[in-house]
Order: C-alpha cells, then sequence, then structure tokens
C-alpha cells in the first residue's frame, strides 16, 4: 500500500548573501506543498529568504568514502543525453553545525557523474566531505518577490518569545550553581 | 542513497569495523552512504525513531492546555512550543530514514502500539502550572540528553540535535520562567508550582533511563560514538542543575534523601521507583492508552487531508517556479 508521499530534500537560504544549505526533508504530493511544509518546518525562525526544494529522487549524492572508492567515475562515460544544468552543493566541514551541504555554484554536464567530475575540477578552494548534484530543472524554488518574500519569512523575525534570548533573565546564572566557580563567575555574565 | 552496512559474518567486516571504528575516533561524522555495521544502523534507527515518536506524542499532554492559557502571551508561547515539537518530530524522522526506514513504517509502528516513546509522556497535566514544570523539568531532561546527542557520529543524528537543542533552550526558559513566577506568586500559585514539581520530578529522573548497569545497549552506543555520556552521567548533570535552581525559588523536592555531596560537588538521590518506570513502559502508565487513541484518532481524522492534497496535486502539476 503506497500511502506514503514522495520525500523532497530541502534548502534554505539565511539572508541574501549566504549559499543554500540543505537542512533537511519533508514529505509532499508536490513541488507547492513541499515548499509551503518546508517553510512550517524550516524556517519557524529567523532567518531565512528564499527555500529549495528537490525530490530526494534526483538528487545525486557522494559522501567523501564513495568518491575515493570511484563509485563517482564508474559511469561517468554512460551520459549520452544532451547536456543541462545541474546545482553542486558540498559539504567541507565536520563540524557542529545544522546544515548539510551548502550551494556552491552550477556545471553543464551530460549525466550527473560527469556533473561530479566536473564540480570536482572546478570546485577546489577546499577538501569536500560529502557532494550533491541536482538537475537544475528538478530544484523549485520559493516565489521570490518581494511580497512573498515578506509573507513567508518576515513574521518568524517579529516572535521574539521564541528565541531563548528574550528569558535571559530567568532566576539566576547557572554558573552560580556549577561546582568550583565562586561569585566572581557571577559578575562576569 | 545507497546503504552499505556489514555483517560479523562478512569476509571484510572486521577490517571494515576497525576503518569504521577509527574515523569516529577521529571524530568524523558517518553519514548516508557511508559504510557502517548493520548493529550501528539499527541502534540508531532504534535510538531515532523512538526520539521522533516522543516528540510527537509529546504534543498531546501541552496541546490541550492551548485553549485553557491564561494570557494571549502564553498561548502565543505554547502554540510555537507545540508546533516546534512537531517540527523536531520531522526533523528525526528525517534523520531516521537517512537509514533506508520509511516514514511509513515509523508511523505504522508507533500507531500499532509496537514503537515506544519517552515514558514521560503518559502522565497527565493536570493544572496550567504543569505546563511550566513540563518546560523547566521534562525539556530540561531532554536538553540534557539531546546536547549529548549533538555529539552523535551519526551526521543526520546529530545535525537534527542541534538544531532542537536549540528550539528546546527556549522551551526549557519559558518553563522555568512560568513556574518561578509562580512560586513568587500567590498562595494559591505558590502550591500550584509545588505540586507540578512533585508530580514530574521522579518522572524527569527516570527519562534518561535506567541505571548504566541496567542498561544493556550503553556500552556498544557509547563505543560508537552513538551516546557520548551513560545514563547516569546524563541524570546527575540534570540534577545538579536544577536541584539548587528550584530549592532557591524556595519550592521543595519530593526526594527525603536528596543531599548536596561536598567531597564529588553532586546532588545526590534517593532511590529511583523503577517499578513504575518499567510498568508504564509496558504500557500502563495513567495515559499510555489515551495517548495512542489520540493519535490513532489524529491520524484517521487528518486522512481526508491527505487526500484532497493529493487530489490537488494530480489537477495542479507544476507551479513551483524551478531554478
Amino acid at each position: 500500500m503506497d500511502t506514503q508521499w514522495p520525500r523532497w530534500e530541502v534548502f534554505k537560504q539565511d539572508t541574501p548573501h549566504k549559499p543554500h544549505q540543505a537542512v533537511g526533508s519533508v514529505h509532499a504530493a508536490d513541488p507547492e506543498h513541499a515548499l509551503l511544509t518546508a517553510r512550517n518546518v524550516f524556517a519557524r525562525r529567523p532567518q531565512a529568504v528564499s527555500m529549495w526544494v528537490a525530490r530526494a529522487e534526483d538528487v545525486y549524492a557522494w559522501t567523501r568514502e564513495e568518491v575515493l572508492e570511484g563509485l563517482a567515475t564508474a559511469k561517468a562515460d554512460t551520459g549520452l543525453g544532451a547536456a543541462c544544468r545541474y546545482l553542486v552543493f558540498r559539504k567541507t566541514t565536520h563540524k557542529r553545525s545544522m546544515t548539510f551541504v551548502d550551494y556552491v555554484g552550477e556545471v553543464e554536464a551530460t549525466s550527473p557523474e560527469e556533473a561530479l567530475q566536473q564540480a570536482q575540477a572546478r570546485f577546489t578552494d577546499t577538501e569536500a566531505l560529502a557532494w550533491w548534484v541536482v538537475p537544475a530543472d528538478k530544484v523549485y524554488q520559493s516565489d521570490p518577490s518581494q511580497e512573498t518574500v515578506e509573507s513567508w519569512f518576515a513574521p518568524a523575525r517579529e516572535k521574539t518569545y521564541k528565541q531563548q534570548q528574550f528569558y535571559a533573565t530567568v532566576g539566576s546564572h547557572i554558573s552560580k550553581h556549577k561546582v568550583g566557580r565562586g561569585v566572581e563567575d557571577d559578575e562576569c555574565c | 542513497m545507497p546503504i552499505k552496512y556489514g555483517v560479523p559474518s562478512d569476509p571484510d567486516y572486521n577490517e571494515r569495523l576497525r576503518e569504521f571504528e577509527a574515523r569516529i575516533a577521529r571524530g568524523e561524522k558517518i553519514e548516508p552512504g557511508d559504510w557502517m555495521p548493520e548493529e550501528y544502523r539499527r541502534q540508531l534507527i532504534r535510538m531515532i525513531s523512538q526520539h521522533a515518536h516522543s516528540e510527537v506524542v509529546g504534543m498531546l499532554p501541552e496541546g490541550a492546555w492551548i485553549t485553557r492559557a491564561p494570557t494571549l502571551k502564553r498561548k502565543m508561547i505554547l502554540v510555537a512550543k507545540v508546533q516546534d515539537e512537531a517540527g523536531h518530530g520531522q526533523y528525526l524522522y528525517h534523520a531516521a530514514e537517512t537509514l533506508g526506514i520509511s516514514r511509513e513504517a515509523m508511523l505504522e509502528a508507533l500507531l500499532s502500539g509496537k514503537a515506544k516513546y519517552s515514558s514521560i509522556f503518559n502522565y497527565p497535566t493536570l493544572t496550567w502550572a504543569d505546563i511550566g514544570t513540563i518546560g523547566w523539568l521534562v525539556d530540561g531532561a531532554a536538553i540534557k540528553n539531546q546536547t549529548m546527542l549533538a555529539a552523535c557520529s551519526y551526521g543526520p543524528y546529530s545535525r537534527a540535535m542541534v538544531r532542537i537543542c536549540a528550539e528546546e533552550t527556549f522551551h526549557h526558559k519559558q518553563g522555568k520562567e512560568m513556574v518561578l513566577l509562580y512560586a513568587k506568586g500567590t498562595p494559591k500559585q505558590r502550591q500550584m508550582a509545588q505540586d507540578a514539581i512533585n508530580r514530574w520530578w521522579w518522572p524527569a529522573l527516570m527519562m534518561m533511563g535506567p541505571h548504566d548497569k541496567d542498561s544493556p545497549n550503553t556500552e556498544i552506543l557509547v563505543r560508537w560514538g552513538i551516546k557520548t555520556k551513560t545514563n547516569d552521567q546524563v541524570r546527575q548533570e540534570f540534577i545538579n542543575e536544577h536541584a539548587p535552581e528550584i530549592l532557591e525559588a524556595g519550592l521543595t523536592i519530593p526526594d527525603p534523601e536528596l543531599r548536596y555531596d561536598e567531597a564529588t560537588g553532586n546532588w545526590l538521590h534517593g532511590p529511583i521507583n523503577w517499578d513504575e518506570f518499567w510498568q508504564v513502559v509496558a504500557g500502563n502508565g495513567p495515559m499510555n492508552k489515551e495517548r495512542l487513541e489520540a493519535r490513532r484518532r489524529a491520524h484517521a481524522e487528518g486522512a481526508w487531508v491527505r487526500e484532497a492534497l493529493e487530489a490537488y496535486a494530480a489537477k495542479k502539476q507544476k507551479t513551483a517556479v524551478a531554478v
């Protein structure tokens, strides 16, 4: 019984100058539904100005391990179709973060594998821990008009009661209760 | 994404296991697509889906109070908090899905009663002070656990936890603020706050799970970096933070044996009633049946929404703009 909607990967852009970043996934019946659900799940708080979604099956992903094993190049020559645009995403750090891969740019290729090879040749500024490539025509974006951006993302900014900082002065500072710290700590915090 | 996992009977299992454990020792995250032992995958699915179910069921005790919040401000805070719990469920189901289990299978396990969720959500919320206390103690306990899990070796779980902790801190602080206000309020409000602490203190301590000596999974979970602390360590951190704060607020803690130990700097607690814990886990808690029935009813009554969305999608096809 197939009652599960397709899975969509969600990319969120925090500010106009930051890249879109993979933040997780949603299940949805169509692109519009996916974008709406993505907004409710991943943009309940600041900041966001734009979201992209793509069906999980349209995302071609390689871990560093897979790249080392040569899995990415195995099928590179079989791409016989016409060249099309691919969006390229890359993970570059294991540091704690709420996101996975970042958008780094696009390439023209005849297959996802070729797109990866081009990406590896072109985006060389730092080591990649994971790569995603997605055909550009499979990536759907939220309406970029100012009006929509405002109505979708601005309301979250005003809800300061959702922020932990809003409650910053509740009770005494935690350091007071920590072992081995004296009164001096209270004054600096 | 292909999932590659190994079992001890594989000819190259020991070699790959060594590489895998070396990666974890170097602080690398294991990502979907990387090789992993089948047991690592199994433990992660078990833990993450149980976590996700807890977030979803956790909406029920609080959701019931949205219409009864004392002020508009408190209502908005509670709506935001309950919405966060739904979102946390989504982040976590996503993390579990990267291990090759379907959302549908996980939901089925919850609705059929096969899957577990945190035992604490099987207790009733009797007064508005319970809502503050859940934020302070229950979310406080959850954060201790989740901060530890944010350092988990599995990338998607770790990322979900970082996101959840950031939002959970709001839950914790607004709950603490609410209880502290009641503690300074009228005698009736103080009594409500005290009653709520009395009812939630022990269930909050049980949330971290059995003592380490009774927790069969802990050793392998710590070895593979899924957990970085044991149940008892997390419980101790929770008590050390919350016990002095509750006492400072002029409230008491329902544990006659609770005392501060100068030598270790720890607050030591009396014996926990594990019989009660296992009864609740086995489905015999005060609210187990109601919670599951509410989930099943919500799923059944939401069927028309799912059907409508499908019909709309079929009719409309592509409307959003591709990049």
